[in-house]
C-alpha cells in the first residue's frame, strides 16, 4: 500500500473515532431510553413540589369552616380557590397565611353580571343595583354566603 | 499506471466504502451496551398499563373568575406578566351584526369583565385554553433536539436542561400554548401540573375551578371522571383539521371559537 493511501486511511480512521467518541460525551444519559428525548428528564418534572394541598389538608385545622362552607351552595368551591397558598405545601401554611381580603372586587370574579355567566347557576349581580358600594362581607358570611349576618 | 495502479486503487475503494459504511451504521446506532438496555427497558414500558392523562372543558360551566390561570401561575411559577400564561381563559362575545370580539385581559385573572354592551351582544360565552397535549405533537416534530417529548403518560413535557431556547416548538404551536420563558430562557408550556398528576393529585387549575367546567382524568380508565364526561357530552377538540389529535375535550364548543 502506497504511503499516501496508508496516511487517508489513517486519518479517515482518527476522523470517524474521534466521531464517535465525542457523540457518546455529548449525548446525555438516558436519552433515547424510551423515545427521542431524555428519560431522566421525566423525573425532573416530576420532582417539582406542589403548592396546592387540597381542602382535606385545611380541613386538618378548620374543621369547622370546612363543614361550614362544603355543606351548602359553595361546596364545589375548594378552600384555595378562594384563599391560594402563598407557600410550598411542604411548608407548614401558618409561616405565610392564606389571607384573603374580602372586598366587592373578589366576589365580583364570579357575581359580577356578565353575558356569558348568565344560566349557569351563578347568581349574577348588577353589583350597583344590589347594595352600591356596600363590602359584600358586611352582609355575608364569607364561608357560608347563603347566610346573612344580623 | 500498469494493472498494480488499478488494484490499488480498487482496495482503497473498498477499504474505504467499508468504513464509511461501518462508520454510518455505527453513528446511526448508539453505543452497544446501551443497544443492549435499549431493548431491555423498551421491553418494560407497557403503555397500556400506565395512564392516559386528558382533560374535559365544560364550556357551558365556566364563569370566566379567571382562578385556573392564577393557581397556574402560583403552582408552576409562571411569571406574574400578563403575556406569560400556561392556561387563560378568553370571553367570546358574538355581537348582533355578526361580529365575534374576543378577549381575555390578564388571561382572564381577577375575573373577565364583559366589555360589549348588553343590546349588542347576541351570545357570549369563556374558552379555557391550555396545552391540548396532542397525540400528533406539532411543537414535538418541531424541535431539533428532542427537548420536547410525548411522556409515556401522553403528557407532551419540556426537558428544560436541554432546550435549547430556539423557539421552533412555539412558532409550531396552532394553539399558541406555548411561550418563552423569560427567566429561564427555555420555553415553558402546561405538564397538566405533572408533578401533581404523578403524585395522585389534581392539576392546580382543575383543583380550583369553582364550577367544576375542567374535568381532569384517564382515558383508560373507563370509570374515570372524563370517561363519563365524554360520555354524556358531544364533545370536540380545537382545530380537529389540523390532525393533532389532542386530548383536550371541549363540551359546547362554538364554531367561533379559534
Amino acid at each position: 500500500m502506497s504511503k499516501i493511501i496508508f496516511r487517508l486511511l489513517l486519518s479517515f480512521i482518527v476522523f470517524v473515532t474521534v466521531f464517535i467518541v465525542i457523540r457518546q460525551m455529548v449525548i446525555p444519559d438516558s436519552f433515547g431510553k424510551q423515545g427521542h428525548y431524555r428519560a431522566n428528564s421525566l423525573e425532573d418534572n416530576k420532582a417539582r413540589v406542589p403548592f396546592y394541598k387540597g381542602a382535606e389538608e385545611c380541613a386538618s385545622c378548620h374543621q369547622d369552616i370546612y363543614d361550614l362552607t362544603f355543606s351548602d351552595l359553595h361546596s364545589e368551591i375548594s378552600c384555595e380557590s378562594c384563599h391560594p397558598p402563598k407557600i410550598d405545601a411542604n411548608t407548614d401554611c401558618k409561616i405565610m397565611p392564606p389571607k384573603v381580603e374580602g372586598t366587592i372586587e373578589f366576589c365580583a370574579q364570579c357575581h359580577k353580571m356578565n353575558a356569558g355567566r348568565i344560566d349557569k347557576g351563578v347568581p349574577q349581580l348588577l353589583i350597583e343595583e344590589h347594595k352600591g358600594d356596600q363590602n359584600c362581607i358586611e352582609c355575608h358570611n364569607p364561608h357560608a354566603p347563603w347566610e346573612l349576618k344580623e | 499506471m500498469g494493472t498494480k495502479g488499478i488494484n490499488n486503487r480498487r482496495k482503497f475503494f473498498k477499504a474505504s466504502a467499508a468504513i464509511i459504511g461501518g462508520s454510518i451504521a455505527m453513528s446511526i446506532m448508539k453505543p452497544f451496551e446501551l443497544m443492549a438496555q435499549k431493548k431491555d427497558e423498551s421491553e418494560n414500558i407497557e403503555t397500556d398499563k400506565l395512564p392516559l392523562w386528558g382533560m374535559g372543558v365544560d364550556i357551558e360551566r365556566c364563569v370566566g373568575c379567571g382562578k385556573c390561570a392564577e393557581a397556574c401561575k402560583i403552582e408552576n411559577d409562571v411569571p406574574k406578566e400578563p403575556f406569560y400564561f400556561r392556561t387563560w381563559v378568553e370571553q367570546y362575545t358574538v355581537k348582533k351584526d355578526g361580529e365575534v370580539k374576543i378577549e381575555s385581559p390578564n388571561g382572564g385573572i381577577g375575573g373577565l369583565k364583559q366589555s360589549v354592551p348588553d343590546d349588542d351582544i347576541f351570545k357570549s360565552f369563556m374558552v379555557p385554553k391550555l396545552c391540548n397535549h396532542c397525540t400528533n405533537a406539532p411543537c414535538v416534530q418541531a424541535c431539533p433536539v428532542g427537548a420536547t417529548y410525548i411522556s409515556p403518560e401522553g403528557v407532551v413535557l419540556v426537558d428544560d436542561s436541554y432546550c435549547i431556547g430556539c423557539s421552533y416548538c412555539i412558532q409550531a404551536c396552532p394553539y399558541g400554548a406555548r411561550f418563552m420563558n423569560p427567566f429561564t430562557k427555555v420555553a415553558d408550556k402546561c405538564t397538566f401540573c405533572y408533578h401533581r398528576i404523578s403524585d395522585g393529585l389534581q392539576p392546580a387549575c382543575v383543583e380550583v375551578c369553582p364550577t367544576d367546567a375542567r374535568i381532569f382524568g384517564d382515558l383508560h380508565d373507563k370509570k374515570s371522571d372524563l370517561v363519563k364526561f365524554l360520555q354524556k357530552n358531544p364533545t370536540e377538540v380545537l382545530k380537529p383539521h389540523l390532525n393533532t389529535k389532542s386530548r383536550v375535550f371541549y363540551n359546547g364548543l362554538s364554531s367561533e371559537v379559534r
